[in-house]
Order: C-alpha cells, then sequence, then structure tokens
C-alpha cells in the first residue's frame, strides 16, 4: 500500500467545523452536555484544546489587523510522523504505524503510561483519566482500508481537506503555495515533507508556519536520546557486572587470618592462620 | 570470639524494607523500561508492574522520610559518618580501593572509622540520585499536574538515566555489601542478621572504628 496523507489547505478553510463534528460522530466521541465546559476567551475557537473525546479541532490564531483579523486557522490533530515520537515512546507497542503511514493506538494494549504524552513535540495525546488510556486521531483506518476517505475529509465543503496518496498531496501543497505566493501571500509554505522524516498531514500554510503555530523543525532528539539509554544502560551494567567477576575471580582463593584484639597491650594477635 | 553491634534493629528494619522497595522498583521498572520485556509478559503484567511500582515508590519516599523524625538521633548519626574530616588514611584507602577490589583483596588496608571513606564516596551519591529519582517520579506520576509537554520528556529521560546510574551503583553495593565479594564475605549479616559483626571482621574493615568500641566496652560488646 503507498502512503497517504491528508492535506489542509489554511487558505480554503473558513472554519466551518464540520470536520470536528464528523471527527466526532464517525468515532463516536461524545461532547460535553453542559453550557460553560470551556472557559471564555474571546476566540471563535471551541473547543479550546484536544481532549480524549476530541481529536481534531481547528485552531482560531486570530490576528488583529487595522480592519478585520487575520484568521490564520490550523488543523489541530496528529500529524502522523514517520519518526513518530509517541511510537519510540510506547513501552508496550501499543502505538504502531500502519502500512500506509497512519499512527495509530491500540487501546487494548495501552497501559495509560502517557509517555506517548509527554513525548509528542505537537502535544497530540490525550489521556483518559475514567479508562486510564490514551486516544489520539487515528485517520480513520476503519475508512481508508475501505478506500474511503478519513471523515473529516469526506465532510469539508470547501475542498480544504483532502486525501490520497502522500506524493500527490505533496505535489498538490506545493502548487497551492505557488498560486499563494502569486497571489501576494509571500510567507506561504508547505509542512510536512520533511519535518519528522515526512509527516502524513501536510499542512499549506497560508502566513508562514509561525501565524498558523507550527512548530519549525520540530525534532524529538530527546526521546532518541531517551531510546539510546537502554542499550548504553545495558552496556554500562554489563561492564560494571563483567568488572565485579573478573573481581571475584581473582579473589576466588582468598582468605585471611583472623586477628583480635589483645585488650591489654592494644596488639592484634593472630588467633587462626590460615593454610598458605 | 567477642562480636560488635554495629546496626540497631531499626536500622537494619529500614534496611529490609528499602531493599525489598528498591528491588521491586527495579524489576518492575525494568518491564516498562525494555520494550521486548513488556511485550514478553503481555498488558495485564505490565498493568500489574506499575501499579506495583508506585506502590513500592511510595514506602521506598515514605520510609526514610518517616525514619527522619522517628529517629533523629539516627539521622544525625548518618550524616555524621558520611561528612568527617578525611585524614592520610582515609585517602589512602580511597587510592587502594579499585586494585584492592579488582586484584583480589590483596593489598593491605589502612584502619578505617566507622564509616570508610569510600563507603561516604559512594552513599553521598546514591542518596543525591535517590532524591532525584523520587523526584523525576513524582513529575511521572502526575504530569499534568506539572505542565505536561518538554518538562515531563526531560523527566522521563532524567528518571532512567538516573535509574541506570543508580543501578550499576546498586550491583556493586549488593557485591561488596552482601559479602559476594571473598573479603567482604559475612557482611549481610550486619544488615539482614542480627546487626553484628564480629571482632576480627571489625578490625579488618573498620580498624579504628573497632579498636574505640572495643576499648568501651558496655552492652555493644558480646561474646557469643
Amino acid at each position: 500500500m503507498a502512503e497517504t496523507a491528508i492535506m489542509y489547505d489554511s487558505s480554503k478553510c473558513t472554519a466551518c467545523k464540520g470536520c470536528q463534528v464528523a471527527c466526532k460522530q464517525w468515532n463516536q466521541l461524545s461532547s460535553p452536555l453542559t453550557s460553560d465546559e470551556y472557559t471564555y476567551t474571546k476566540s471563535f475557537q471551541a473547543p479550546l484544546d484536544l481532549s480524549p473525546k476530541t481529536w481534531l479541532i481547528i485552531n482560531f490564531s486570530e490576528e488583529d489587523k487595522a480592519v478585520g483579523i487575520d484568521w490564520n486557522f490550523m488543523r489541530n490533530s496528529c500529524f502522523h510522523c514517520t519518526e513518530a515520537a509517541c511510537e519510540k515512546a510506547c513501552p508496550v507497542g501499543a502505538i504502531t504505524h500502519a502500512e500506509n503511514g497512519a499512527v495509530s493506538i491500540n487501546q487494548e494494549k495501552c497501559i495509560g503510561c502517557r509517555y506517548c504524552v509527554a513525548s509528542c513535540p505537537f502535544g497530540v495525546p490525550r489521556w483518559d483519566e475514567a479508562t486510564n488510556t490514551t486516544f489520539k486521531c487515528w485517520q480513520c483506518q476503519d475508512r481508508t482500508t475501505a478506500d474511503r476517505k478519513p471523515a473529516c475529509v469526506s465532510t469539508c465543503p470547501t475542498g480544504a481537506l483532502q486525501f490520497g496518496d502522500r506524493a500527490d498531496m505533496l505535489a498538490a501543497a506545493r502548487d497551492r503555495v505557488a498560486e499563494l505566493k502569486e497571489a501576494g501571500f509571500t510567507k506561504a509554505e508547505v509542512y510536512g515533507e520533511n519535518e519528522l522524516g515526512g509527516l502524513h498531514t501536510i499542512v499549506v500554510a497560508q502566513r508562514g508556519l509561525e501565524a498558523h503555530g507550527l512548530i519549525r523543525d520540530p525534532k524529538i532528539g530527546l526521546t532518541d536520546f531517551w531510546q539510546l539509554l537502554k542499550p548504553l544502560g545495558g552496556i554500562a551494567a554489563a561492564g560494571v557486572v563483567g568488572a565485579l567477576g573478573f573481581s571475584y575471580f581473582m579473589a576466588r582463593d582468598y582468605s585471611r587470618d583472623t586477628m583480635v584484639l589483645d585488650d591489654a597491650t592494644g596488639q592484634l594477635v593472630k588467633v587462626t592462620e590460615v593454610k598458605k | 570470639m567477642r562480636y560488635i553491634q554495629r546496626q540497631s534493629t531499626y536500622a537494619r528494619s529500614l534496611h529490609w524494607i528499602h531493599t525489598v522497595a528498591c528491588l521491586s522498583l527495579y524489576v518492575t521498572g525494568l518491564i516498562l523500561f525494555i520494550p521486548s520485556v513488556a511485550a514478553a509478559v503481555g498488558v495485564s503484567t505490565v498493568q500489574g508492574a506499575r501499579i506495583i511500582h508506585r506502590v513500592m515508590a511510595a514506602i521506598f519516599i515514605i520510609a526514610p522520610v518517616v525514619s527522619i523524625f522517628i529517629q533523629p538521633k539516627g539521622f544525625v548519626h548518618v550524616l555524621k559518618g558520611w561528612f568527617f574530616k578525611w585524614d592520610d588514611k582515609d585517602k589512602e584507602f580511597m587510592k587502594k580501593f579499585v586494585p584492592y577490589l579488582l586484584l583480589g583483596g590483596k593489598q593491605h588496608m589502612p584502619d578505617q572509622k566507622y564509616m570508610k571513606s569510600g563507603q561516604a564516596l559512594a552513599d553521598i551519591p546514591v542518596v543525591l540520585l535517590s532524591i532525584a529519582i523520587a523526584l523525576t517520579g513524582i513529575v511521572l506520576v502526575w504530569p499534568d499536574f506539572f505542565g505536561g509537554g518538554a518538562f515531563v520528556r526531560w523527566m522521563l529521560f532524567a528518571h532512567d538515566a538516573v535509574m541506570v546510574l543508580l543501578g550499576i551503583m546498586m550491583i556493586a553495593h549488593i557485591y561488596i555489601g552482601a559479602g559476594i565479594f571473598q573479603p567482604y564475605r559475612g557482611s549481610g549479616r550486619i544488615m539482614f542478621g542480627d546487626g553484628k559483626v564480629s571482632e576480627a571482621d571489625a578490625l579488618y574493615h573498620w580498624g579504628t572504628w573497632a579498636r574505640e568500641v572495643l576499648a568501651e566496652g558496655g552492652d555493644n560488646v558480646t561474646t557469643e
């Protein structure tokens, strides 16, 4: 199976939130029923953050202009990294890559350690206290393996979300960025081509990465170094055991005379002598 | 043969508790640390290991902290044992210790006080690393409280790095302290038995201290 990707074009997104609703509907993720669940921030964004039951939101980065606002929408969900820090950090192998590049969490295996939560540079996986497991977007693998588009893509009314072969999505993103630059959006960029080995969510960032809250050149160096601790720790422990084994071997014939203190003279007196 | 009471019942009990906690923490921690082990034992065992790890971590932290309040004199005694003024014998001991350890304990070692210079030099980093592993572990139990993200990522790394360092020191501690190393044979009785050390062994390991205690006599010196 070829690698696939979702392409999000921020210049076409109207933040209708249809993708958020479709995600919740398809994946049967309930929404809070109370009216005051979220803190009012003057932003049009809702919900304010991802959660175990919200795997996709459109972030609103509202920037005031002289007249009106630059909205700078951004699809906030799993990027399905090729070098997925969450997968590397998971101690039980609950996080895996599908052949098409999608990264998913097997809740049957998840032990709720939250190492993936700590490791993801994008802060995507969310731990659920009730089930003690972690959740995130799985790129609707039940749909994509049946030749259907992910739920969010299928519902997008403006074509801001597309799904297909990753190479095709990248080509489309590059073309769109060229169009945007011609139209005056000089900071327009493609995101996801090479980041973390290549993402499986490609973004057309209309006003540049920073304006859309994207991390330029994200790193998972610490997670990689953390993984290196395992062989290094093993080698160090083996070295110490080896050195102590050598010590034990060298002392195999060790014995010493039994000496006690002569209280009268303060000198050591030999009680038993070891045969040399 | 005369015997010297080197460790109190309280100190030995605390050591027993910490031994069980430490070994349990290592076994359960390694299940999480090495993915192939986790995969081999299965998810439910890993989940059980995580719960045991946290219970044992609580014991690991609470036991010595409570001891400071129950036995403040003992705590001061331990601190005094670590922070003493090194004399020439202490320096000579440290110079000779590595060849002594690796080449079969054949070198003559200088007399030592209640705490050998090498013991103090090993104990202090072990205590500091233990505090570090406890603090980083607390962050990992409540990552959301500590803000999550990069800070927790660093704490996870630090927790595991300290675990590796402590593990290496622990192996050496067991080898020497439990008397696997032939010149230290019988030392296990001090912490895992009745807390006594024979006059001959005491004079060999802690000559200066043994002479002081034997000269004082009293309840700490018995004949068997």
